[in-house]
């Protein structure tokens, strides 16, 4: 159907930014193809390798997955923190990362998952990496009025794995997030194997705090590392002075003292996963 | 323009809806369902809140071809004035609203919320409503009639345990 109207159409699935778009003629449509109503299109499960997520997975069903908590404690979290019930309820994670803002939850917590996207187009199916799908603020690499994500999937976690997602407003609920930062790390004996950062809106797109993680991977996890790790990431962020969100400078001091919050929360949980 | 039918309140109706027209808009006025409020329009104050195939979104940000088919419950399916629901005793009894402009979307969410959590704690009730604001209140009252109505709901399933 997409691929008939030729770059006139466009996907709708729970619409919460889309009805606004509309609303607002900042976008004009000549037709939308509403796939929100499509069955079986909203499926989270696990092949034992990876965890697949449908295209119209809802912020809802995220929260009440038992899967996602065990394997994706970050992704959970993130989700339970977006709007209120009646917003997760019709919020996919698609649309999240689609809509692509460097402050979306869903989308950051799935940057430190590393998540791969699947996406169904005229010249068939493609892979890619949901962190390569960022073009600028709110523009994705995937053309939602030629092509369709049909799944979002990354590897299950393993022994000595954990991840987490820690963010700061104004409100504990219904806000704009000033800062957010998910966590996934790996460890053994104690080390840390690998580690993947992911801060917003920092950037103009989810941010990988690289150096952070370089500094990290085959240190102790001590207090003093952490400290340090979370330092470097305060060191890399270039958050910009915001009227909402509050003043570049002190978000960027912030962000030190979210990263490591976020990065304690992961190791808690790896302390946890290793008895 | 298209012809939809969907149900609404356990009644099926049928009207006119345009492609880019929101839920809210269709419900209220070409559906005459006015107890659906409009406050913001565009998802922060919850006051167009309405159940949609058992779970609570904003019609503000759905769109009425969305809805095609589909069960709509809005707060006057909840009950009537000689049969009210626990929810609507309790929101009268406690004093649960002033203006009432935001009632109808927080009855509905209050509906969702028991039906997921049926003894919330007081947590449970402000994470529950958080879609949800009140200019008049201050939501202290609103939290008491949930509890309290949660309390009834209970009490009436544990009756009618009791009679079978
Ligand atoms: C009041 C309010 C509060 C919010 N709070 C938060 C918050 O705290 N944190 C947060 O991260 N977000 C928040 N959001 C935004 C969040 O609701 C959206 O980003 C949501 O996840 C988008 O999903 P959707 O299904 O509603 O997308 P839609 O609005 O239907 O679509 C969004 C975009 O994605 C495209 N699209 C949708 N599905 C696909 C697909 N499968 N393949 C390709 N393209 C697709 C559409 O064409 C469109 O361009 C909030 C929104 C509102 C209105
Ligand atoms: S009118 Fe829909 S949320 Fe305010
Ligand atoms: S009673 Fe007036 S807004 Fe709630």
């Amino acid at each position: 159907m997409l691929l008939r109207e030729d770059g006139k159409a466009r996907l709708i699935a729970g619409g919460t930014d889309l009805t606004l778009e509309i609303r607002d003629h900042t976008n004009k449509f000549e037709v939308l193809v509403d796939v929100s109503r499509i069955p079986g299109l909203d499926r989270i499960h696990s092949d034992g390798y990876r965890i697949h997520l449908g295209p119209l997975v809802t912020m809802t069903q995220v929260e009440e997955s038992r899967l996602l908590k065990e394997h994706a404690a970050a992704l959970w979290e993130a989700c339970s923190w977006v709007g209120g019930p009646q917003i997760r309820n019709r919020a996919t994670l698609a649309g999240n990362i689609v809509s692509a803002q460097p402050a979306a939850d869903g989308a950051i917590a799935l940057v430190a998952l590393n998540a791969r996207l699947k996406v169904l187009g005229v010249k068939g199916e493609r892979e890619l990496m949901l962190s390569d799908s960022y073009i600028g603020v709110g523009r994705s690499a995937i053309d939602a009025s030629r092509e369709m994500i049909i799944g979002i999937e990354f590897e299950v976690q393993h022994q000595g794995e954990a991840s987490a997602f820690r963010r700061m407003a104004q409100r504990k609920a219904m806000a704009l997030p000033q800062l957010n930062c998910a966590v996934w790390i790996a460890s053994s004996a104690g080390y840390c194997t690998n580690a993947r950062i992911a801060v917003g809106p920092v950037a103009t797109m989810p941010f990988r705090a690289r150096q952070a993680e370089g500094y990290l991977i085959g240190k102790p996890l001590t207090d003093e590392t952490i400290s340090a790790c979370a330092a470097a990431v305060e060191e890399e962020v270039q958050p910009r002075d915001s009227v909402l969100r509050g003043s570049g400078l002190y978000r960027k001091e912030m962000a030190e003292v979210l990263a490591r919050e976020t990065l304690k929360l992961a190791i808690s949980r790896l302390e946890g996963s290793l008895v | 323009m298209k012809q939809i039918r969907l149900q609404i309140n356990e009644a099926w109706r049928t009207g006119w809806a345009n492609p880019g027209q929101t839920l809210l808009d269709f419900l209220r006025n070409e559906l005459n369902c006015t107890e659906v409020k409009q406050g913001c329009g565009k998802g922060d104050c919850g006051a167009c809140t309405v159940m949609m195939n058992g779970v609570s979104i904003d019609s503000c940000l759905t769109l009425a071809l969305q809805a095609e088919g589909a069960k709509i419950l809005t707060a006057k399916g909840l009950g009537t004035k000689d049969n009210p629901h626990p929810l609507q005793e309790a929101f009268v009894e406690k004093g649960a609203f002033q203006c009432g402009f935001c009632t109808p979307g927080m009855i509905i969410s209050a509906k969702a919320l028991l039906d997921k959590t049926p003894k919330p704690n007081r947590d449970e009730i402000r994470r529950g409503l958080s879609g949800n604001i009140c200019r008049c209140t201050g939501y202290k009252k609103i939290e008491e009639a949930v509890t309290s109505a949660s309390e009834r709901s209970s009490e009436q399933c544990d009756d009618r345990e009791l009679k079978d």
